[in-house]
């Protein structure tokens, strides 16, 4: 703004200079004209004095009478008498020309001249009649004659001054001629000056007008360059601070404004070296001497520190030598080469392998880790494909599947046996992630491995622990559960009234304990996510019948009926097998135990949204509002009583719910006091093209 | 048409006390005649002569288990084409599975009710019977 303020005074001044030159050639013009009309009026004045002087010239011829000439005589006289006024006037003209006075006080002297001269000549006219009146009186002629001879005396003498008179006038004439030529000489050389000066003046103006045409055009080309260069200075990335030959700062760009949190105007004239922290001074030194680029920390207003990179630059501006430094925050950058240097390090030290490839697959990098677990090395991996690693053990089909889920969701995890480089078969776990560039485009494939021998080693122990606690505790509970279930059905013989009763309570006990095993075992495998799941598709009705077979004796037991609604043929679902079993069992024997004697147990099946809903129907007292959100809970029971009525664990039915869930159903309830409970789960409704896909896989 | 009644078990269980208690309530409860051992090679000297109609095998058993024994057996004529029901405490979904694709009828899981069983072996020796039936009539 300044500048372009200043560009417009400089128009202003330019077009000044010129109006004044305007100005001064009108007033030399008009300086010019009234010369011009001085000197015609000194013209006019001298044409004048000339036909006034005619008369003079023929009064003074030789042949007049002696009246004649003493008229003349005495007209001579005041015309002598007037020509020293002429005289003088003249005299004052020369004054007045010498002294230079203004034009105007000479053509007053001239006007005086001229209305004397007009008075004198009225004054001849008198004298003439004068004459007249003389020559008829005759008396006093002696006196006259004497007068005459006097006169004549007088009028040689008059003849004289006469002619010293018009020596003078003849004089004056010709330095008034003279005179004139030099106004006429200096009216034309004023003319010529004027067209000259005219010339000038409009050569003057264009070549003004392009001058200042070209200047602004400069001017303009200089403020935009000058604006680019500040606008490119300010705005690159990079700090750009001139130091003058003290070490003082000069100048500041913005960048480096905002990197070392203060205003041009604040630091400029400071020592650089406040900018720099004093444990970097030394350094700093070395790098003034010359081109250098080097990491510093830099110290900002505040007195915080960054790390910046300095890059110094000795230049010469208008013969003053400057130090530029170009200074860079690299705070990000080390940030960056930190997470690179943390990552470098995980690479290097992980215990998991770690496998990079490029985008078609082609190994570029493996660290420490991954050569531990397979035997390669770096140099044996690199520009290999990760197939010298199968071991032949997965089908065609697990690596198209694999290679399938990477190109369409970038990822791929799970379990497969790789062999080691001496041969060695090993499970591993793997996770593969593919790295994509800004543009989506998949540049690397990264696998995190790690050998999973001891895990399954470790799985396989948990495996069997399981398998042995649940055998080794069902073998005896079967004989004494079997013993006293005989001894109670009067196999060995009819017992007393009391020891049948003592051999029932023994017998449910034994009953119950088996039932909580049974759930601790697989509560502990769903949480170990071990419970396994052959899934297969299975007829609703089918698997319903053979629940409600298997829970008739038990059912009986209460005095309640189990019945299996009208179902549908063509409902089927993709299940476990046992696990769904072991959800109706649940269901089933919770609505026995809750159901009055005489009482009847529905199961029934309708189609709903998609699943087909599964439903255990009692007549019971129903689920209290209290305990309806505690339902799925793990040894959650309504109250103490239930424990003791039914025998039940608690377990029972959020193992059904993690069963359920994990079949992708859904279970829940519907209970209205004293009338009608329904616990129900849903299955996804199984279609006939997945279920064909399932039995020709199976 | 009237089927025949299962009579003739094969019984293999190596603890005494659930051989025992089986054989009561099979031959209490079921009036089946039981011939019971405790491992293959008591079986494999039973098996000719009993002529069982149904093989009630333990699976887990020391040295030979019930899976193992099934195949000595089916290498005699006598026990061929007998079926078979596995008895085991090991419910692991996939072992279940396994023994389901050996062939055998049916699994029983241990603890089961002695008072119930001779009714459920039955049950499942008919249905197999009935299946047969309606495969060949």
């Amino acid at each position: 703004m300044k500048k372009q303020k200043r560009h417009n005074l400089v128009y202003v001044a330019a077009w000044l200079l010129i109006l004044a030159f305007f100005a001064w050639t009108a007033n030399l013009l008009l300086n010019v004209q009234s010369d011009w009309a001085q000197s015609n009026e000194v013209t006019r004045i001298d044409r004048d004095v000339h036909g006034l002087l005619a008369p003079w010239r023929n009064l003074n011829r030789p042949g007049n009478d002696v009246l004649e000439n003493y008229e003349v005589e005495r007209q001579t006289r005041a015309f002598k008498r007037y020509l020293g006024e002429y005289a003088a006037a003249r005299t004052a003209l020369e004054a007045h020309r010498t002294a230079e006075v203004p034009m105007t006080e000479f053509y007053v002297g001239m006007d005086e001249i001229a209305a004397t001269v007009e008075t004198l000549a009225s004054r001849v006219l008198q004298l003439a009649g004068a004459r007249e009146g003389l020559r008829l009186s005759g008396a006093g002629l002696d006196s006259i004659r004497q007068a005459e001879t006097e006169a004549a005396t007088t009028m040689a003498r008059m003849d004289q001054g006469f002619q010293v008179g018009m020596d003078l006038i003849v004089s004056m004439d010709e330095r008034l001629d003279a005179r004139l030529l030099e106004l006429v000489a200096s009216r034309r050389a004023s003319i010529r000056s004027l067209y000259l000066i005219l010339l000038v003046a409009l050569l003057s103006s264009a070549l003004s007008l392009v001058l200042l045409r070209r200047i602004a055009t400069q001017g303009e080309a200089l403020r935009s360059g000058a604006e680019r260069i500040n606008a490119i200075v300010n705005n690159v990335v990079d700090g750009i601070i001139s130091v003058d030959e003290d070490g003082n700062i000069e100048s500041f760009n913005r960048t480096a404004e905002q990197m070392f949190g203060c205003e041009d105007r604040q630091i400029v004239g400071h020592p650089f070296i406040d900018l720099i922290d004093p444990e970097s001074l030394e350094q700093y030194k070395e790098i003034t001497l010359g081109h250098d680029e080097s990491e510093y920390l830099g110290r900002r207003l505040d007195t915080s520190e960054f790390p910046m990179e300095l890059a110094a630059t000795r230049i010469e501006v208008d013969g003053r030598p400057l130090l530029v430094y170009i200074v860079r925050d690299i705070t990000e950058r080390k940030h960056a080469e930190e997470r690179l240097r943390l990552a470098a390090s995980v690479f290097e030290n992980t215990t998991e392998g770690i496998l990079i490839t490029d985008e078609n697959g082609t190994i570029q990098s493996i660290n420490p880790a991954f050569t531990a677990m397979t035997g390669f090395t770096a140099e044996e991996a690199t520009g290999e494909n990760p197939r010298i690693l199968h071991s032949g053990e997965q089908s065609a089909d697990f690596y198209k599947d694999m290679w399938e889920s990477i190109t369409t969701s970038g990822h791929w995890q799970g379990e497969l046996n790789n062999r080691r480089k001496n041969g060695e078969i090993y499970p591993q776990w793997l996770n593969i992630n593919a790295i994509k560039d800004a543009r989506g485009r998949v540049t690397n494939y990264v696998g995190v491995t790690f050998d999973i021998t001891e895990l399954k080693a470790s799985e396989r122990l948990k495996d069997e622990f399981i398998a042995t606690v649940s055998h080794e505790l069902r073998t005896p509970l079967t004989s004494i559960h079997g013993s006293l279930r005989l001894l109670g059905g009067g196999v060995a013989g009819e017992l007393s009234a009391e020891s049948a009763k003592l051999v029932k309570i023994a017998a449910n006990n034994s009953q119950r304990l088996v039932r909580l095993i049974d759930d601790i075992l697989s509560i502990a495998k769903i949480e170990a996510e071990k419970m396994k799941f052959l899934l297969q598709p299975l007829a609703i009705d089918d698997v319903i019948g053979r629940a409600i077979e298997a829970n008739q004796d038990f059912a009986q037991q209460y005095d309640v009926r189990l019945q299996a609604h009208a179902g549908i043929r063509e409902a089927r679902v993709l299940a476990d097998n046992d696990r769904l079993m072991q959800v109706l069992t649940n269901l089933l024997s919770n609505a026995v135990k809750h159901s009055p004697a005489g009482g009847e147990v529905q199961v029934g099946v309708q189609r709903q949204n998609g699943y087909w809903r599964i439903s255990v129907v009692d007549n019971g007292p129903g689920i209290p509002d209290s305990f309806r959100d505690k339902v799925f809970s793990r040894f959650a029971q309504a109250d103490g009583t239930d424990r003791r009525k039914g025998g039940g664990t608690g377990l029972g039915l959020s193992i059904c719910k993690a069963i359920i869930d994990r079949l992708g159903g859904r279970i829940g309830f519907e209970s209205e006091a004293g009338v009608r409970t329904s616990f129900y789960f849903d299955l996804p409704v199984m279609q006939r093209q997945a279920m064909a896909d399932v039995v020709v896989s199976g | 048409m009237k089927q025949a009644a299962l009579s003739r078990i094969l019984y293999v269980e190596d603890d005494p006390d659930i051989r025992e208690l089986v054989t009561m309530s099979l031959q209490a409860l079921g009036r089946f005649q039981v011939a019971a051992c405790d491992s293959c090679a008591a079986a494999l000297e039973l098996v000719d002569e009993f002529s069982p109609e149904l093989l009630l095998l333990d699976v887990m058993m020391p040295d030979i288990d019930g899976p193992a024994t099934l195949k000595v057996l089916r290498e005699r004529v006598s026990a061929a084409a007998v079926p078979a029901i596995f008895i085991t405490a090991k419910v692991d979904a996939g072992d279940m599975a396994r023994y389901r694709e050996m062939g055998v009828l049916d699994v029983i899981v241990k603890p089961f009710d002695p008072m119930t069983l001779s009714g459920q072996i039955q049950h499942i020796w008919q249905r197999d019977r009935s299946v047969a039936n309606d495969h060949s009539g």
